[in-house]
């Protein structure tokens, strides 16, 4: 009995052993431009950002790594070498722009491996044409190994993950290659048609009706069972509206809470500041399916040729409140880089804002407002 | 979801054991199939159900196969407008929904019209007005300046043929365009396997005085419509090869500056956005991307029309 019990006890093996099983087993795919953000297959990583801010174009880079191989023909391309899938909600994925990327992203691998051997510019131009039938070549086998699909509809959407297990089989048979990565482009996508539906029962017996949250659960369970048996990275773009509830205006954002003062290149958004900037809208089933969340932002605000900033900023800050001219004008200093002059450091711009707010007159700083 | 015992007259396998082992299993209609390795009927069965969903979603592509389908359909038609066609680097593209928004008398519908006596020389275009706007005679003008001066009948023989290749349809509610667009997605199903003169120019004009009276603050009927809509028009130009161009009017943004209409729901739906705008007086007009899939937001051009 004692030695029963003894051998309950006896480890199967040790914390370090486990750490190098996992690691060879479900390694970390550093995906650029999200390499400092350690993926492994299994998790499910959700893009959010305003529409225009690059999640789609994070998609594909991921794809285009995953899908270009370690080692080819002695250059080093850098990628997985694994085939990839790729779910289109929006239906808006350009396959011209995807095969650009991906020829550049082939030459840059080969013209780099050519600089490290000390080529002149003529012998870097002749080697070019010599490697064009491999770059084709590499080029085809790339693209054979990115798959796609676009649906129009939820029960659109709901059959390709049903069928997705046979697909990925069949892959594995056919192609001896495995699928490392699940793109989803727009998860809420059918959000307000799924909404809107929800009144009609889709049959007149006790068969569930065409709910969101039942949607969205079917697809959380989906996916789920096909992590368990076909482990991959799920990335999911989700289209959201930010700014805070009290303004909705998009020029007076609380930008102070994304952005850093010190380092620009790594902005963390601090633990105080856990009201999220935009309104969630995904049921809770697939937010608790989330591991990653990674929230995405263009900072380079262009001004549009249409709006006159000038006329548009002088009616802000004369008509709103003297905090918010504070924020606004930080705006204009950190966003509007290209009205402002470059000159302007931070310490001119609160000299600035000083004298704006002792000034309640209309009369502009000249040297301050004046735009090129 | 059909119930599987009305596929069995379509198909034969799926005969009473295989619908009583999906019974016990709890599945009543082909969305629920699941593995079993049983006997070799039930397995036939299950392939085919999984088979019927199959056919449930659009097949699966891989990229060699979609550059291929890009490169031999999904041509770039020229408006006729050089400033626009420059801009936009040859023109629209087929398979994808452009948008243009401006105010009112930014010259939205003339760009549509010039648009459409270009592709109609060679194509077939379809002309959906919700505002009484479509004007054959703009239509003849534009073909008149561009066509050499020959014998008079000649020219009145090219009008007609171009004429007759754009058909023009009022629409006044959302549930009219519904009905003219599933009619023209059963047309051009049957138009698809014949040669000959196709459809290739699909123009909304324009879709925000059908969507806006439904999007009120608390319906969501209104954005559902709305997205159907999109999605409806989407699956038309890429599975068809039209492409789409579609009016979209601004309204009253925050801080005095005007911004397109029909909400942020809308923003994801066309594949490029160009901004329209008139000099007051002049002929000159000014167009901006907005957003396009390959090209940086903020560039602009100038055109006369």
């Amino acid at each position: 009995m004692g030695s029963h019990a003894k051998a309950w006890l006896v480890e199967d093996e040790s914390a370090r052993e486990m750490l190098d099983r996992v690691l060879t087993e479900r390694p970390f795919l550093l995906l650029p431009p999200l390499h400092r953000v350690p993926l492994r297959v299994g998790n499910v990583v959700e893009l959010v950002g305003p529409s225009s801010s690059s999640k789609t174009h994070i998609l594909i880079q991921a794809a285009i790594t995953c899908i270009l191989p370690k080692l080819w023909k002695g250059v080093s391309y850098g990628g997985l070498g694994h085939s990839a899938m790729f779910i289109d909600l929006d239906c808006r994925f350009d396959v011209l722009r995807f095969s650009e990327l991906l020829n550049h992203r082939i030459m840059e691998a080969a013209n780099g491996s050519s600089s490290k051997v000390g080529c002149h510019q003529k012998d870097s131009e002749a080697q070019f044409e010599r490697m064009k039938p491999y770059n084709e070549e590499l080029f085809a086998l790339c693209m054979k190994r990115f798959l796609y699909i676009r649906c129009y509809d939820s029960s659109e959407f709901l059959a390709t993950l049903k069928t997705l297990h046979y697909r990925l089989q069949k892959e594995r048979e056919v192609h001896g290659v495995n699928v490392h990565l699940l793109l989803i482009d727009s998860i809420g996508a059918f959000h307000w048609v799924d909404r809107g539906s929800s009144s009609f029962p889709l049959e007149y017996d006790n068969r569930k009706s065409w709910h969101l949250q039942n949607v969205s659960e079917a697809v959380v369970q989906e996916i789920r069972r096909l992590l368990l048996v076909h482990p991959m990275l799920v990335m999911a773009t989700k289209a959201v509206v930010l700014g805070n509830k009290y303004s909705t205006n998009e020029l007076t954002w609380n930008y102070r809470k994304w952005s850093a003062v010190d380092n620009p290149y790594s902005r963390n958004i601090t633990s105080s500041d856990q009201q999220l900037p935009y309104r969630e809208y995904m049921p809770a089933a697939w937010q608790s399916f989330v591991t990653h969340r990674i929230l995405v932002r263009a900072t380079d605000w262009r001004v549009h040729p249409f709006l006159n900033m000038c006329t548009g900023m002088y009616d802000l800050l004369y008509v709103s409140e003297e905090e918010k001219e504070e924020r606004v004008m930080e705006n204009i200093v950190e966003k509007g880089k290209e009205m402002t002059k470059k000159r302007k450091e931070t310490g001119e711009a609160r000299e600035v804002k000083v004298l704006a707010k002792k000034r309640k007159s209309t009369q502009k700083n000249p040297s301050y407002f004046s735009n090129e | 979801m059909a119930r599987l015992a009305n596929l069995e007259t379509e198909y034969p396998v799926l005969d009473s054991t295989v619908r009583n082992f999906c019974a016990s299993h709890g599945i009543f209609s082909a969305a629920f199939a699941e593995q079993n390795n049983s006997s070799e009927r039930l397995k036939e069965g299950i392939a085919q159900v999984l088979s019927i969903i199959d056919d449930m979603h659009q097949p699966w592509l891989n990229g060699m196969e979609l550059l291929e389908d890009a490169k031999r359909n999904k041509h770039v038609f020229p408006t006729g407008i050089q400033g626009i066609d420059l801009l936009l680097g040859g023109g629209i593209r087929v398979g994808q929904l452009t948008e243009l928004v401006g105010p009112s008398s930014s010259g939205k519908t003339q760009v549509c019209l010039r648009t459409a006596s270009n592709v109609a020389r060679n194509h077939m275009v379809l002309y959906l007005d919700t505002g009484n706007s479509f004007s054959p005679q703009r239509i003849a003008y534009f073909l008149g300046k561009t066509i050499n001066p020959s014998s008079a009948q000649a020219k009145n023989q090219f009008l007609q043929k171009v004429m007759s290749n754009i058909s023009c349809h009022s629409v006044f509610d959302i549930f009219a365009m519904f009905d003219v667009l599933h009619q023209l997605e059963s047309y051009l199903r049957c138009q698809d396997g014949r040669g000959g003169c196709q459809m290739r120019l699909l123009i909304v004009d324009s879709i925000s005085s059908l969507i806006s009276p439904l999007l009120g603050s608390s319906s969501t009927q209104g954005r559902a419509l709305m997205t159907s809509t999109g999605y409806l028009l989407k699956k038309l130009a890429h599975q068809h090869n039209l492409a789409v161009l579609i009016i979209n009017h601004t309204v009253g943004g925050e801080g005095g500056y005007s911004k397109p209409a029909l909400g942020d729901s809308w923003k994801c739906i066309p594949h490029s956005r160009l901004f329209l705008s008139c000099d007051r007086g002049s002929n000159n007009y000014n167009v901006s991307i907005l957003r396009h899939p390959s090209m940086a937001s903020g560039k602009a051009a100038r055109f006369v029309i």
